[in-house]
């Protein structure tokens, strides 16, 4: 007869004392001295790499938000406009670009970029978010309302 | 963005073979159904058993499907695939849904790709097409001859309109509407 629920019920810490401690001492592996050889050393660094691998992949995605932001913003100050009137400028046109792409192009495509300036520039003038005088480079800029805001 | 980190290994997504690109073939081998014949977290594997397990073995002639009632166990799923590595769903507590779920999952799969960090596929040789950005992109040439000081470059670059400009523009707007009214009778 075979009894394989009885397996169930024994409580012996059996055999995995080396493989258990392995785990621990494979992420330890690039530590400095005792910290990497002792096992009740190695845990408690261990444990706090791991917290701040936890906590560092939300800074990580924080950092490069702000570094695109940081990125965005110096290239649409180039072409004198703010980085929020910016934004705004480009939702209310239905351009919906996020920080992400707006980065990379103000990096590698900075013609299209400064496009995108002007339309946030244009649209800005027209909803009374930028206040200068109307110049006629800024008439070549035609957006969706501008036509009829014209007349 | 670091590779350091040793819980997943880094892979490409792939097929065998050019699966799918003339025929296709289910990737799954086997799958074994374990569970308790009366406790209650393996109900919804019993009922999934019952109901919908005929037509799942029906409708995938290629997988063969292992029923193995095992006392005092959780419900579990073990799928094994053609190139040889095998898979374990714990399906304690499931609905029959989600057991039928589960397994549809595994039929789409090749090979168990838990604990896989999936790798892009996209490289570019040239990231830009206009040219990058260089702080001479948006700078006049004519710059490298002016001599300084200069009376235009040293104004401000953009005016903002300053409210004595908006009042004389509301003054004459009035005064042209008197005009126009005065013509008017």
């Amino acid at each position: 007869m075979v009894f394989t629920t009885a397996v169930n019920f024994v409580r012996s810490r059996g055999p995995d004392e080396f493989w258990r401690k392995r785990r621990i001492f494979r992420l330890a592996a690039a530590f400095y001295g005792r910290k990497r050889n002792c096992y009740s050393i190695a845990v408690r660094y261990v444990h706090r790499a791991l917290v701040y691998a936890t906590k560092g992949r939300k800074l990580r995605k924080m950092d490069i938000t702000s570094l695109r932001q940081t990125r965005v913003q110096a290239a649409c100050e180039q072409h004198n406009i703010n980085y929020e009137t910016f934004r705004e400028g480009l939702t209310r046109s239905d351009i919906m670009l996020n920080r992400k792409t707006l980065a990379d192009l103000a990096c590698w495509e900075p013609y299209t970029f400064k496009a995108l300036t002007d339309i946030a520039l244009r649209r800005g003038v027209d909803d009374g978010l930028i206040n200068i005088t109307k110049t006629e480079s800024l008439d070549r800029i035609i957006t969706r309302g501008s036509l009829q805001s014209n007349k | 963005m670091s590779n350091k980190h040793l819980f997943l290994i880094p892979g490409f997504i792939r097929t065998p073979l050019q699966n799918g690109v003339g025929r296709y073939v289910g990737q799954l081998q086997r799958v074994v159904l374990k569970f308790c014949k009366n406790n209650g977290s393996s109900r919804g594997m019993r009922e999934f058993i019952e109901s919908g397990l005929v037509n799942f073995a029906n409708e995938n002639p290629g997988v063969v499907v292992y029923l193995k009632p095992r006392r005092h166990r959780t419900a579990v799923i073990k799928a094994e695939y053609l190139n040889g590595d095998s898979q374990w769903i714990n399906c304690r507590n499931f609905t029959q849904e989600e057991v039928l779920k589960w397994l549809i999952l595994l039929k789409s799969q090749s090979k168990n790709a838990t604990g896989t960090r999936i790798k892009k596929l996209w490289h570019t040789d040239h990231p830009s097409i206009q040219g990058p950005w260089t702080p001479y992109t948006f700078r006049d040439p004519e710059l490298n001859l002016v001599e300084f000081p200069n009376d235009i470059l040293s104004k401000p670059a953009i005016m903002e309109r300053s409210s004595q400009d908006e009042l004389i523009e509301l003054f004459n707007n009035k005064k042209i509407e008197e005009l126009e009214s005065k013509r008017a009778e």
